[in-house]
């Protein structure tokens, strides 16, 4: 029966296989699963920074219909607390919440009211009156406290070579200091989550991108056993990193569940999603970089002052791009934390990339210009093929040929290098371009395959608790089955997000495909091999999976495999590599840019599917623009709260601050990589956007834009009448 | 969100007669429910008045155009006698929000809607316009988006509205229904106040009173407009500053001037010094370049805004020059 079906296998442009249950609303997301009998929990939260609660009155709320429980530090389950000074956050972290009186920052929950209905818990929330004592020594203000910073003991900070030589080397130096904000994920779905607590086992529908470590997390803060934990995430409505680990009003949901016996919904609210579910934190980097006169790169200094909160430790990496992106014997990569009282800050999409590649691409074209050097023929002259922060090879690298090809889609040779000499009106015109790098994981993963037999036809179930956080999982997760089984895709279905099936690593730092792929791969050929070794059919002879059941009289098999990396893997660094082109037109009089064309040339290993693949990539390139044209968080400086706290002050982009984007994918297979040759490419779109806009405004205007987000009033500030000022 | 009662009121004399000191009437609620859900305005009764019969664009007594105070910004911007005769103010309609919030944005509304400033929408913190007499969190916050002009100790925050700005260039009177029953006129530019030390007040309209018309003039900027809207992404944003500029020029001469500013002030800012300067003068760069230095000379920005003072010099001459070249 199986001619070549291979239309819908791996490497075809197929629609989303759940895209039909997405457009008719049948895509169940955490907080839409009909779970009898629930009832809803609104997470109230602290309005100081730091300091104790002195009293609480919860008699109004708890007069209102429909309440059933005001949760505080006073009546809360005891939970496992933190242990030790600021352990560092990770993605199984444990989650205690209302342990204490203690108030670390502003937002942070210190009750929640379960009531029938979601307005009368939302109502009742905001009648709990809260009387705190404020501690004057809350760390709000990051400039200010700069000399509160320590080095974070994780063994991050790193050198080669030897600085003082490499700089006495150089012909020339830059020294500058890049800062980016405070910048929060928003997914468009809220973190949700449907808990039931029944007789020591709990059940929690909820946004997860790692199913396995909220199950982890749960068990971890309640002292259960990990057994009694079941946790769903069938779709998930975005993540960026905001849904790795497990968040507080998880926790909420569950103890209230227990205390009021019935299962019990909390939806975070949009302006909760920025006090209470991570975010990116403020980095002020300084770069410091020496070449000679030929280009040649002797020097790269990067020096990362960031924040964490009070309570645990979070470090982005963003040295990571200097340790391994160029040719330079001397690096010397460090980083300091400030201790805020500002909730946790944690991994958001490409972290340590999406930064750093804005300090390091913004200090190479600084450099370019310095050197009087095409910024494309600086960068290549200091390509390399070895990892020198890993010292090994890279297992492919086609960063020279992305910036190759995308100069001649672009047409590089027409900029412009002298700043503001390309002008049309009130534009001044100019161009940018950057590298892109970022690590591709590739971690163990089990899978499962249920072989169904219909006459002829077979169907095939692939299961595993990988998530799709909108990435497009299911889909190429389907076309590896349809693939490896050689059935039409059509024929396979996808079941995800469920902690009891076998267990992946989720979704998160790009990890997913190229896992969970392979993961499927290894359960398909598992069973085919199986089915052909019980009936002793050579493993090389080709016959159909039909077939295959049918000489071993079965309608029903089931196999399972595990997929993980060779020891070649780890001889080899692996990465994806792309290029960043952009043109930019800034108006000479407002301060107001467009960016009017973008070309990204991705080498990303295999790609499974180019059409969900170009969403990632233009996803990311979306929000890379985000980072550089509005996306910031501020803090106030007097009380420590958030004053950008809804879309209206947070901006993302709009479709029309979106150009012309142009995304070009080299044909790659990185078959040390892993079997399939997959590379991560969802963080890869937004890395170095920032830089390469942020260029092209130099070459416009040939003003210096060091602070993201680059806004109309910083470009007024710096003056756009005048003439060039590096 | 705090129960209320909701009455949809069939005509004038069923909404004037249900409002109670603690009522709010509501238009398309597009920032009232924004503010109830933060807890910032919290009536006992809201009174729908999108069903009252004020949804027209007829001509006035003036040789101009009335337009209804129940209409939706949508509807007003789209007209063709609106767009044909007052481009610049369909101009700043449709530069506002986006099309799902214009739709059901009334004209009224519009006029009332309250400032963005975040100290106001925090309840946890100070702010004189929504708790009189907590302190102005903003004096000494952040304000990098406040007031330039016209602000005093109580209040430092910025009127939001793009329509404002264009209405204060074109000039237009408010006809308002007092709860008697009775009605009476407000000139455009006496309709919001400066904070002063009642910043709870942001405009002169008296309790119960209810916006029904905006009565414009005579058209006079349909040749030369322009509304320039500084903001950091292309829709859906509150203008970081914005100019009104309308001109009429006659043989090289202008002879009649509409200039506004918003973004800048408690009120949409009219640009009088610049306006009078301009009369009888040549529609060019020097012109206009004396006509914005004269008006931002009285600017006194915060350290966190001294931008919005070279931003709105270059505004105020770009928009008059795009004004101007539009048709010469």
């Amino acid at each position: 029966m199986t001619k070549s079906i291979n239309t819908s296998g791996v490497g075809n442009a197929i629609n989303r296989v759940e895209g039909h249950l997405k457009v008719m609303g049948k895509a169940k997301y955490a907080s839409e699963f009909p779970v009898e009998n629930k009832v809803y929990g609104q997470g109230i939260n602290s309005t100081i920074a730091k300091g104790e609660i002195v009293s609480i009155d919860t008699s109004e709320a708890e007069k209102l219909e429909g309440v059933l429980k005001v949760i505080t530090y006073k009546n809360a389950e005891k939970l496992k607390t933190l242990e030790g000074v600021r352990p560092e956050i990770a993605t199984d972290s444990i989650a205690p919440v209302l342990q204490s009186n203690k108030v670390h920052y502003y937002g942070e929950y210190v009750g929640l009211v379960v009531a029938e209905t979601f307005e009368q818990a939302q109502y009742a929330a905001s009648l709990v009156k809260f009387e705190y004592k404020k501690d004057p020594t809350a760390v709000i203000d990051f400039e200010k406290s700069k000399s509160k910073a320590y080095t974070p003991d994780n063994g991050s900070n790193y050198s080669r070579g030897n600085m003082e030589q490499g700089f006495s080397e150089a012909d020339m130096v830059v020294e500058q200091t890049y800062n980016t904000p405070i910048e929060h994920h928003h997914p468009m779905e809220l973190h949700a989550v449907i808990a039931s607590w029944d007789n020591g086992k709990v059940t929690a529908y909820s946004s997860q991108q790692i199913v396995e470590d909220a199950k982890i997390a749960i068990s971890g803060t309640f002292q259960i056993p990990k057994k009694d934990v079941r946790v769903i995430s069938a779709f998930v409505g975005g993540g960026f990193g905001s849904k790795l680990n497990l968040d507080q009003h998880v926790i909420l949901a569950v103890m209230a569940s227990k205390m009021v016996g019935r299962p019990v919904q909390v939806t975070v609210t949009r302006t909760q999603m920025f006090t209470n579910t991570n975010m990116r934190q403020q980095n002020e980097q300084k770069m410091r970089v020496g070449a000679k006169k030929d280009g040649t790169l002797t020097a790269l200094s990067h020096e990362t002052l960031s924040h964490t909160s009070t309570t645990q430790e979070y470090q982005e990496p963003c040295g990571m791009v200097s340790k391994m992106l160029y040719n330079v014997a001397n690096n010397e990569v460090t980083y300091k934390l400030i201790p805020m009282n500002i909730q946790t800050p944690f991994a958001m999409r490409a972290p340590g990339e999406a930064t750093g590649s804005f300090a390091l691409e913004s200090a190479m074209d600084e450099m370019a210009w310095k050197l009087k050097m095409d910024p494309l023929e600086f960068r290549i002259k200091n390509d390399t093929q070895t990892d020198l922060h890993e010292n090994r090879p890279f297992s492919s690298r086609l960063l020279v040929e992305c910036l190759r090809i995308g100069a001649e889609k672009f047409g590089w040779k027409d900029r412009k290098s002298e700043p503001r000499t390309n002008k049309k009106g009130n534009w001044l015109i100019g161009y940018g371009v950057s590298s892109a790098s970022r690590n591709s994981p590739y971690l163990k993963t089990h899978s499962k395959v249920i072989l169904e037999l219909d006459e002829d036809k077979v169907f095939a179930t692939i299961q595993m608790d990988a998530t799709d956080i909108g990435t497009g999982s299911y889909t190429i997760i389907a076309q590896t089955a349809s693939e490896y089984l050689k059935i039409p895709v059509e024929q396979v279905n996808v079941e995800l997000g469920d902690s009891d099936f076998p267990i992946t690593p989720g979704s998160g730092g790009s990890w997913g495909a190229a896992s969970f792929c392979n993961g499927a791969r290894a359960a398909c050929e598992n069973a085919i091999k199986t089915l052909k070794n019980n009936r002793n059919i050579a493993e090389d002879k080709e016959v159909a999976v039909s077939e295959l059941l049918k000489k071993n009289q079965l309608t029903k098999f089931e196999a399972e495999g595990i997929a993980e990396p060779s020891a070649e893997f780890g001889k080899y660094s692996v990465f994806s590599f792309g290029a960043n082109f952009s043109e930019v037109w800034v108006d000479k009089d407002t301060g107001m840019y467009r960016i009017k064309r973008m070309v990204n040339v991705a080498s990303a290993g295999k790609i499974l599917n180019p059409k969900t693949a170009y969403g990632q990539i233009i996803g990311g390139l979306t929000m890379g623009v985000g980072m550089v044209m509005a996306e910031q968080t501020r803090v106030e400086p007097n009380f420590g709260n958030f004053i950008t706290r809804s879309f209206a002050d947070y901006h993302v982009p709009v479709n029309l601050d979106l150009a012309n984007i142009e995304v070009i994918f080299l044909p790659e297979e990185d078959k040390i990589a892993n079997k399939m040759g997959i590379k991560g490419i969802g963080e890869l779109g937004i890395t170095s956007v920032a830089a390469s806009i942020s260029n092209a405004i130099f070459n416009a205007t040939g003003k210096r834009m060091r602070s993201l987000p680059i806004t109309p009033e910083k470009l007024i500030e710096a003056g756009l009448e005048e003439g060039v000022t590096a | 969100m705090r129960p209320f009662t909701y009455t949809s009121a069939k005509n004038k004399e069923q909404a004037l007669q249900a409002f109670t000191a603690t009522s709010h009437y509501l238009g398309g609620g597009t920032n009232l429910m924004d503010l109830m859900k933060e807890n910032v305005e919290r009536p006992d009764q809201l009174i729908d008045v999108t069903n009252l019969d004020y949804k027209k664009i007829t001509s006035n007594e003036n040789g101009g155009l009335t337009l209804g105070g129940m209409l939706s910004n949508s509807e007003t911007a789209n007209n063709k006698e609106v767009r044909t005769n007052y481009p610049l103010l369909s101009m700043a309609m449709l530069s506002a929000a986006t099309a799902q919030i214009r739709n059901m944005a009334s004209n009224g509304g519009n006029l009332l809607q309250r400032t963005r400033c975040p100290y106001f929408f925090e309840v946890s913190m100070p702010c004189n316009k929504r708790e009189p007499g907590s302190g102005c969190g903003a004096l000494n916050g952040m304000n990098a988006l406040h007031a330039i002009f016209g602000y005093s100790d109580s209040c430092i925050a910025t009127n939001p509205s793009d329509m404002c700005v264009a209405l204060a260039a074109i000039g237009a009177t408010v006809e308002v229904q007092k709860p008697d029953g009775t009605s009476r006129m407000i000139e455009f530019t006496d309709l919001h106040r400066l904070p002063g030390d009642q910043p709870e007040k942001d405009t002169t309209l008296m309790p119960g009173e209810l916006i029904t018309a905006i009565h414009l003039p005579k058209p006079e900027f349909s040749d030369h407009y322009y509304y320039l809207k500084i903001r950091e992404r292309s829709s859906y944003a509150f203008a970081l500053l914005s100019v009104a500029a309308g001109l009429q020029v006659e043989s090289g001469v202008i002879n009649k001037v509409g200039l506004a500013m918003g973004g800048v002030a408690h009120i949409p800012w009219k640009l009088t010094k610049a306006e009078e300067f301009l009369v009888g003068k040549k529609p060019n760069q020097s012109n206009f370049e004396a006509a914005a230095a004269l008006e931002m000379k009285d600017a006194k920005p915060f350290e966190a805004n001294k931008w919005k003072v070279d931003m709105g010099k270059n505004a105020i001459v770009r928009a008059l020059t795009q004004a101007y070249e539009r048709k010469v």
